[in-house]
């Protein structure tokens, strides 16, 4: 039996073949979902920082247009 | 100038991320936990980023109540959002790691609860800042709440030393070890990703300065 399946979640997997490919498997799941959290911040961001330009845009030309 | 800085920083931080991520999947797996263990090299680095601006925002929090001055709040904020952030990433990979290697996603150990209160601390802390409308008095509470907050960073750095926690023990410190080749990369992911999180900081607190001069703006619409 591979050393790793001496880890309960994979003792049920045969060969070392199996346990390698699942492991990649959860390595890819673990990484993507760390980045897609960052991603989802600066996405966020990126909206927030669109939406204050316009609104300074916005004021900017309301000010101008009182002060005429 | 500083955009160019921001832009650059970012970018060498993607590139450092991108070439060690290639160098960390080309190494040996870990005897006992196999390929699963390479997820230290981003958890870990997350964690280190999310203590980081706590400890941040916590000094910061402290600066605004001793002198009163509106930057060291956007200074708080700023590190608070990012650090949440960094703080979601790392309870997901924590989560993923647990899911492959005790069979669990969750357990309720020392060190994954206080981390747990460590992101609704701070989440609490931005839906705060958003129930208060008056700045001065947001900006206080926010502060007081942010310094209270900090009271469960240690707990969370300290709980697998001071507990018997289902979390492995430490292996950067208290008489853990690391192969001197793995830390290498380690070090690598720690200042890409700290690197992405003072890009982030620089972000929120120009949009703190932006949200500043709509207020000012909205006074003057008013006082028109």
């Amino acid at each position: 039996m591979h050393a790793l399946a001496q880890v309960p979640f994979l003792a049920q997997l045969a060969t070392k073949e199996e346990i390698l490919q699942h492991q990649y498997e959860f390595l890819s799941y673990g990484l993507a979902a760390a980045w897609v959290v960052l991603a989802v911040y600066v996405l966020m961001m990126v909206g927030r920082e669109r939406k204050l330009k316009r609104e300074i845009a916005g004021l900017r030309a309301m000010l101008e247009e009182k002060q005429k | 100038m500083r955009e160019k800085v921001l832009y650059i920083l970012g970018a060498a931080a993607l590139v450092i991320l991108a070439w060690n991520t290639i160098a960390i999947s080309r190494l040996p797996e870990e005897t006992q936990q196999g390929v699963t263990f390479k997820i230290i090299f981003f958890h870990v680095p997350m964690w280190i980023c999310a203590m980081t601006a706590a400890c941040a925002a916590f000094l910061a929090s402290v600066g605004f109540l001793v002198t009163k001055n509106f930057k060291f709040d956007a200074a708080a904020v700023a590190v608070t959002e990012v650090g949440l952030a960094f703080t979601s990433a790392g309870l997901v990979t924590g989560s993923i790691w647990g899911r492959e290697i005790w069979g669990i996603w969750w357990t309720w150990d020392a060190r994954l609860t206080s981390a747990l209160v460590c992101w609704l601390l701070y989440a609490g802390y931005l839906m705060l800042r958003k129930a208060v409308e008056d700045p001065t008095q947001r900006a206080t509470f926010a502060a007081v709440f942010s310094i209270f907050a900090f009271i469960d960073v240690p707990i969370v750095i300290f709980s697998i030393k001071w507990w018997r926690t289902q979390h492995p023990a430490p292996v950067f410190w208290a008489g853990g070890s690391f192969p001197p080749d793995w830390s290498f990369h380690f070090r690598w992911n720690v200042l890409a990703m700290m690197m992405l999180g003072v890009v982030m900081v620089a972000i929120r607190l120009r949009q703190e300065d932006a949200q500043r001069e709509i207020d000012s703006l909205r006074r003057t619409a008013h006082a028109l």
